[in-house]
């Protein structure tokens, strides 16, 4: 029999089994919208963190203020540059936060220490904050990040895209990501004013990405509620990658002595190793993936035993079909063709509807985790992008055709051996 | 002089029956079927005659003996090959009709043809004239439900006939149909027989035998001894 035929004779019996095998698609059509939903958003978080963190550049690492002896994310991965206070402990929980000793800011002294350390090739402090921004008749809350003019452009990543990077000299001069040009407000040209908190800078350069806004440090200090000659945050750049690690202990080690401080509980400062971090989220956002992707297997395995269960009724309501077609010539091996492909299109036809449900859901999913995340915090935000490929999406078109197919077969194959006398006595 | 199309030698057919002593069915049936042949198989019921119509159409296997088609032996034949012999040599006209009931009037006839690989257009084409032939041209698209008994059997009549077999196996074709439409299906076999079709009747109703041109009747496993035309 021609595989044509052999179809339309599987979607026959499709059409006709009516309610039962609807509500065994429905079955499948959860579990593939859950993995579909669970995947995409595994995926959009790893994407998120290799976006965020990838700029962020191997060669950079960070001192932040404040010790945690737990992996925490204190202020997600909002803006570009690996500017964020990214903090990581020895341990492998996950925290929104965590205890710390007394949590003072860095300072100079700190700046020259680490200058003076084998492997580093330019330190930079730094200060931020959220200013009131204006451009034309529109205004926004955004972050605002005082740099030094003379290193900034050693340390960051990012790259220009129009204009230059803040030089040395540079006053009431601005360089505004791509997103806050484009997005935030509509179309800033070079040489154009914004106010930040009343005063009023000239756009010298445009980033190639991201939401960041950067001033002279002197200025931001003025601007800013930060001390004297205090950094919030400071920027290393090493020379030799492999060494980050080496370099994160004896930066850790030079800066615990100039503090005179020996006991490792009274540590107030985190120096984070940017690769190490990435590495760590990515292997947990991967376990969290794979946990969850074992949730929503469960009852695409659910679905698959309704496929079973369907197709062993079916087997039996058709018993007498069987043995009808068996006696005019259908061989054994049409039969079970047949029925296979009966148990591919419920999983074809679950798993179709399945996709379009996970590829809402995960919208929906992805929408409402950034809603939650507004405030720019932690994993909501990693979650709020999804990722939907044409690979998943297919893919999980085809992984249902062939869940349909592994729980027909034992039905199809006790069909197509069903002797044709038995079968045509079956009432 | 006619050939020899089916030949049942020394056949046995017992079931088992668990720790009872085994059921058997046929004893020691022996039967030549020639070309041209219109046989009636008759006998009470639970005499053994459709086991023995089982058993000459390949549906059933014997225990013991031998089924020849042509003189090669069927019985040994795996399942796959009996399915071809099936469709290509016999058609089967069975007294429940046994149409599929999702499919049309037309598309039951076309069945045995696709089964054997004619393609869509031409299996069409000689449904839609064995159908009209059977007087079934307005009914083509009609679902066996849709239609009467007598309608139902002439689809199986038609359905039967699609691939040009040798030898047409009615199995009570009249049983479930009034005498007007049983006549018709009993003529038309008549007619199927002139034209050169090996007829096999199973039957419990002695006044079909007037149709054929030999009497075989079972009684207890065996065929009896005597029963002529």
């Amino acid at each position: 029999m021609k595989l044509k035929k052999s179809t339309h004779l599987a979607w026959n019996i499709l059409i006709h089994s009516k309610l039962r095998s609807w509500l065994t698609i429905i079955g499948i059509v959860i579990g593939i919208a859950s993995v579909v939903s669970i995947v995409s958003i595994s995926l959009g978080a790893q994407q998120q963190v290799q976006n965020q963190l990838g700029n962020i550049g191997a060669d950079i690492l960070t001192v932040s203020p404040g010790f945690s002896r737990a992996f925490f994310i204190s202020s997600g991965f909002v803006g570009s540059g690996g500017k964020e206070v990214v903090q990581m402990g020895r341990g492998n929980s996950l925290e929104q936060s965590s205890s710390s000793a007394t949590q003072k800011n860095l300072t100079i002294n700190d700046i020259n220490t680490i200058k003076g350390i084998q492997n580093v090739e330019y330190v930079m402090g730094e200060i931020s904050d959220r200013e009131t921004v204006s451009y034309l008749t529109k205004s926004a809350t955004l972050g605002i990040t005082g740099v030094d003019a003379s290193t900034w452009k050693y340390v960051t990543t990012d790259t220009i895209s129009s204009g230059r990077f803040l030089s040395v000299g540079d006053s009431n001069a601005v360089v505004i990501g791509q997103d806050v040009a484009t997005l935030t407000f509509s179309d800033i040209p070079l040489n154009s004013k914004l106010t930040i908190d009343g005063k009023t800078f000239t756009v010298v350069g445009i980033l190639s990405n991201g939401n960041g806004i950067y001033i002279p440090i002197d200025q931001a200090r003025n601007m800013f509620d930060v001390g004297g000659k205090d950094y919030q945050f400071i920027s290393v750049k090493i020379s030799d990658v492999s060494e980050a690690n080496a370099t994160v202990n004896e930066i850790t080690k030079m800066l615990m002595l100039e503090r005179g401080e020996i006991q490792a509980s009274q540590q107030d400062f985190t120096v984070s190793n940017p690769a190490q971090l990435q590495s760590t989220i990515e292997q947990t956002t991967g376990m969290l993936a794979l946990f969850l992707g074992a949730i929503a297997a469960i009852s695409l395995i659910v679905g698959a035993i309704g496929i079973a269960n369907t197709m062993f009724t079916s087997v039996l309501e058709k018993t007498r079909e069987i043995g009808i077609m068996k006696a005019i010539g259908t061989k054994n091996k049409d039969i079970m063709v047949i029925f296979l492909i009966n148990a591919g299109m419920i999983g074809f036809v679950g798993g179709l509807g399945g996709v379009i449900l996970g590829a809402i859901g995960s919208g929906v999913i992805g929408s409402l985790a950034s809603g939650a995340a507004a405030g720019g915090r932690g994993f909501g935000r990693v979650f709020g992008s999804t990722a939907l490929t044409p690979a998943l999406l297919i893919g999980a078109l085809l992984f249902s055709v062939i869940i349909g197919m592994i729980a027909g077969a034992i039905p199809a194959y006790r069909a197509s051996k069903l002797k044709p006398v038995d079968a045509l006595r079956y009432e | 002089m006619k050939e020899e199309v089916i030949k049942i030698g020394n056949v046995w057919k017992k079931y088992d029956m668990g720790s009872a002593d085994p059921l058997v069915v046929l004893k020691d049936i022996n039967l030549k079927v020639y070309t041209g042949d219109f046989i009636a198989i008759t006998g009470p019921s639970g005499s053994g005659k459709s086991t023995m119509v089982n058993i000459v159409g390949a549906l059933d296997k014997p225990s013991w003996g031998g089924v020849y088609l042509k003189n090669r032996n069927i019985s040994d034949l795996r399942e796959s090959a009996l399915a071809f012999f099936r469709a290509k040599t016999i058609g089967f006209i069975f007294q429940q009709f046994n149409l599929i009931p999702t499919l049309t009037a037309l598309q039951n006839v076309m069945l045995p043809m696709e089964i054997l690989d004619v393609s869509e257009k031409l299996a069409k084409e000689k449904a839609a004239d064995l159908l009209t032939m059977l007087g079934l041209g307005d009914r083509l698209h009609h679902k066996p439900t849709e239609l009467s008994g007598g309608q139902q059997q002439r689809v199986a009549i038609a359905r039967a006939l699609a691939n040009d077999p040798e030898i047409i196996l009615a199995d009570e074709p009249t049983g479930n149909l009034d005498s007007h439409t049983g006549k018709f299906v009993m003529d038309f076999l008549g007619k199927l027989n002139k034209s050169g079709k090996t007829v096999i009747l199973i039957t419990h109703d002695l006044d079909l035998v007037k149709y054929a041109s030999r009497v075989v009747h079972i009684k207890d496993g065996r065929i009896e001894k005597g029963v002529k035309k």
